[in-house]
């Protein structure tokens, strides 16, 4: 007898072509979904990527907070503060309850505190050699007092995340900490003790993130804000096109091709959101290595970058771009910033004229132009480069390197290549945070400062704008800092980067689509509470 | 008996093997340039904390020393913490292996349930418009990469068709059953939420369908060449003198002897895959673990990448012994020529 397994198989077939739409349906809450390039770290001491900020700015609160589309420093955790010399008094709000349902209090500022520099990752290195002590004299009151006058602390404070002190020490597995074990890490890896306006309902580092609004919070979250938040990591971005076509993905991230998001944009009920003033893409001169430890030869360097031609490259769309002029090291908006800084101008005759200045011959060197694998944007502005570098008598030669070899080649000067295109986003809103880690002399070394300036009076400089307190005479500082860095030409200050991001229409992202909303701090543009699900 | 010794002696190299993996990739791990420290830290932090991170990570210590240290925590089954994911490595691996090792295995079964038939066809139809289509078919599935094939599946039949999922291992909402084996669909079953097993298996079609295609068109080739080799011999027309039907001949004499190579390149195939899946996680936004094994190589994650190399060895060594019981379970002269 023959057996006959077509009905069978015709009818699973059937039934996976279906859908089998027997899986439960969501439930009326609005969900928002967005994704991001890199994974996500919850735990706010080592929080430090984009991905992390996001989830960072949602889940936990701070001290303060920087004002939208601004430069001030505003209450937030703290209601009022005092500064007395060194010493920083914080008075904190009596209404805050972690996600556990417990108060916070000073006690919680000060574990927090704690905590991050025994850790001694993420955003530590913001605070390392800078907090001498920690009091608190009763439960709304928090003194810290510094070990020197170092003004970019307030906007160093919006990367100190305030976590349940009870609730993580509740929560301690076995680790190097002796009775504090493992410090919470593998607690606070995998959940949130945060006052933040969402909870983090589930969380794997390297797939999702699902975030729900929390009814408790101190501020409230308006009804039309998203209910639940699942932020998704490291999509192709082929998938991410299609995903958001078809409208399972409300956000995309700013990592991807241009040529994808004009696509995308082109869809019905797409749009694209920006975000400018908070990051930079520098084309660095290593100031070490000759001949470009000449002022001249690095001058005919930034003549010879086709500013225009890049700018034009940077286009999205024909109103958008990711990219648009530089003036100087800051991006326009940061406090210091000054859009009368000259922007650079492509110029080979006034290149050559910088050359015949420059002690160097350029027959006796090879120019060594690098980018980073991965970043196609960065091998054309290399080629742009060599092209343009041959027309005034340079040889050169392109170097691809990976991530970690450039870490590497970073390390030292003798190492670092001639050129690196670079970019970087303000971790905090204090353009020191900016400023020293690229410039400052005992900074050198990493992938940020590959232009080793390694000069005492912009050192100097940078420590002035540390030790000085008076916003004004702080920002005057870094006015001049930043015309002294154009004038001994440090770097190349290709553009200031512009995020673009799709949004789908049943999302208003104020940070992203409204004039003026933009906060000048990584990650911290995504905070779900501002948004509003249509 | 004779088996048994056959696989003693097997799992003894296999071990040996893995050894030896483990301490070639201990070295080159750390001959990939940068520093783990500072490329996990950031370029603020300091001087010091950077430090501070290299005594944690003992990578002060003389490597022979690190070596020993990691063979005594890999005997209490810790791989060290993950500088890329700052959670330990074997809780990334146990929370990924499962993901790619269920992709890995829908792509084997189309491998071998499609390939091999479709050899078996050209084979038994040779040189027909039957043979000359299923060889087509399987020089496109070997020349065409597995990326290629994952973003003309997704595009097709999830983008423009809309029949299958477009990313991801289940939808959202569907309910999750407790973990048992890891495997999603096993599990779902287990649990009887057949809901849920179905919207697993729409999801993973289009990305195991997109891994198989090289090795489904190798296990066709293999195959039909092994097979027209076998249906040359002599026994095979003295079946059909003997009017033995021609799906007995197939079966019964054909199959057996020419499965014998291909069984051992399907084996190879399949834990290759494991390796390979990376482009195809990529793009079905498939949480798997080669996506996490690329990550920490970029990012010189020193115990995240002996931890993943390590797993994807096994995993290798384990299937080839698989196999090679297999083969000489059907092939005794194997097992008598190692002897």
């Amino acid at each position: 007898m023959t057996k006959s397994y077509g009905p069978l198989v015709t009818a699973a077939t059937a039934l996976l072509l279906s859908g089998f739409t027997v899986v439960a349906p969501l439930s009326a809450q609005t969900v928002l979904r967005l994704d991001e390039h890199a994974i996500g770290e919850i735990d706010p001491a080592k929080a430090t990527d984009y991905a992390d900020s996001m989830i960072f700015y949602n889940i936990y609160d701070t001290l303060v907070i920087p004002a939208a589309g601004g430069t001030d420093i505003l209450p937030h955790l703290a209601e009022s503060w005092t500064i007395d010399g060194q010493t920083y008094t914080f008075t904190l709000r009596d209404d805050v309850q972690f996600h556990s349902g417990n108060m916070m209090d000073s006690e919680d500022v000060a574990f927090s505190i704690e905590r991050k520099m025994t850790l001694g990752q993420g955003f530590s290195s913001l605070f390392a050699g800078v907090i001498e002590s920690v009091e608190t004299p009763d439960a709304r009151t928090v003194s810290i007092t510094l070990t020197e006058p170092f003004a970019p602390f307030l906007g160093s404070l919006v990367r100190l995340a305030i976590v349940d002190q009870d609730a993580v020490l509740e929560n301690l597995a076995e680790g190097d900490y002796g009775d504090l074990g493992d410090y919470g890490q593998a607690y606070l890896s995998s959940t949130t003790a945060g006052t933040g306006a969402y909870t983090v309902s589930s969380h794997n580092p390297q797939e999702l993130t699902v975030m729900e609004k929390n009814p408790n919070y101190f501020l409230g979250v308006p009804a039309e804000a998203p209910d639940t938040v699942e932020l998704q990591y490291a999509i192709e971005p082929a998938t991410l096109r299609a995903l958001i076509t078809r409208g399972e993905l409300d956000i995309g991230d700013q990592w991807m091709a241009p040529e994808i998001k004009a696509a995308v944009s082109a869809e019905e009920g797409v749009s694209l959101g920006q975000v400018a003033g908070i990051s930079s893409f520098y084309l660095k001169l290593n100031n070490q290595r000759p001949p470009l430890d000449d002022v001249h030869c690095r001058r005919a360097f930034a003549h010879a970058y086709d500013y225009d031609a890049i700018l034009e490259q940077t286009k999205v769309t024909e109103g958008i771009a990711f990219g648009r002029r530089a003036h100087g090291p800051l991006p326009l908006g940061v406090l210091g910033s000054d859009e009368n800084i000259p922007a650079g101008q492509f110029d080979l005759d006034a290149a050559r004229a910088e050359l015949a200045k420059c002690q160097y011959d350029p027959s006796e060197y090879e120019i060594q132009l690098n980018w980073v694998a991965g970043n196609p944007i960065q091998e054309r502005i290399q080629l742009m480069m060599q092209l343009n570098l041959g027309e005034i008598g340079f040889d050169t030669t392109i170097t691809t390197t990976p991530w970690a070899m450039f870490t590497e080649l970073a390390a030292t000067a003798e190492r670092t290549p001639h050129v690196s295109p670079v970019n970087f986003i303000l971790t905090t809103p204090d353009p020191d945070s900016m400023l020293f880690t690229m410039y400052h002399s005992d900074a050198v070394g990493t992938w940020a400062s590959v232009d080793w300036v390694m000069n005492e009076e912009v050192d100097a400089m940078i420590e002035a704008g540390r030790t000085e307190t008076d916003p004004a005479t702080r920002a005057a500082i870094y006015r001049d800092l930043g015309h002294r860095l154009v004038e001994d030409q440090v770097s190349v200050f290709a553009y200031e980067l512009v995020g673009v991001f799709p949004i789908r229409d049943v999302v208003h992202v104020p940070a992203l689509q409204d004039e003026g909303r933009t906060y000048a701090v990584q990650g911290m543009n995504f905070m779900f509470r501002e948004m509003t699900m249509n | 008996m004779n088996l048994w010794r056959y696989f003693l002696g097997r799992l003894l190299g296999s071990l040996l093997v893995l050894f030896g993996v483990s301490i070639l990739i201990f070295g080159v791990a750390r001959l990939i340039p940068g520093d783990p420290a500072r490329i996990a830290l950031g370029p603020m932090a300091t001087a010091e904390q950077v430090e501070m991170m290299r005594e944690r990570l003992r990578l002060n210590e003389p490597v022979v020393v690190q070596y020993g240290e990691f063979v005594r925590d890999l005997f209490r089954g810790d791989l060290g913490i993950s500088l890329y994911t700052k959670r330990p490595v074997t809780s990334d691996i146990l929370s990924t292996l499962p993901a790619t090792f269920e992709l890995v295995i829908a792509a084997a079964l189309i491998m071998t349930l499609i390939g091999v038939p479709l050899g078996i066809v050209a084979a038994r139809y040779r040189n027909s418009g039957v043979d000359r289509a299923a060889n087509l078919a399987a020089l496109l599935g070997v020349v065409t990469p597995s990326f290629v094939w994952a973003i003309f599946l997704m595009l097709v039949f999830a983008f423009a068709l809309d029949i299958f999922p477009i990313a991801g291992r289940v939808s959202r909402g569907a309910e999750l059953p407790p973990t048992v084996t890891g495997l999603l669909i096993l599990d779902s079953a287990i649990a009887g939420l057949w809901p849920t097993v179905f919207d697993a298996l729409r999801h993973i079609v289009l990305p195991a369908f997109a891994l198989a295609m090289g090795g489904l068109g190798t296990a066709a080739r293999l195959t039909r060449a092994n097979m027209s080799e076998v249906y040359d011999r002599q026994y095979i027309q003295l079946a059909r003198a003997f009017a033995y039907t021609e799906r007995e001949i197939a079966y019964k004499y054909a199959l057996r002897p020419a499965m014998v190579p291909t069984l051992t390149i399907l084996g190879l195939d399949f834990a290759i895959m494991l390796g390979n899946a990376f482009l195809v996680e990529m793009v079905f936004a498939w949480p798997g673990m080669a996506r996490y094994g690329v990550e920490v190589i970029i990012r010189k994650d020193l115990n995240g990448i002996v931890g993943t190399v390590l797993v994807i060895s096994a995993f290798f060594l384990i299937i080839n012994m698989i196999i090679d019981i297999v083969v000489a379970y059907m092939n005794p002269r194997i097992r008598y020529r190692d002897q």
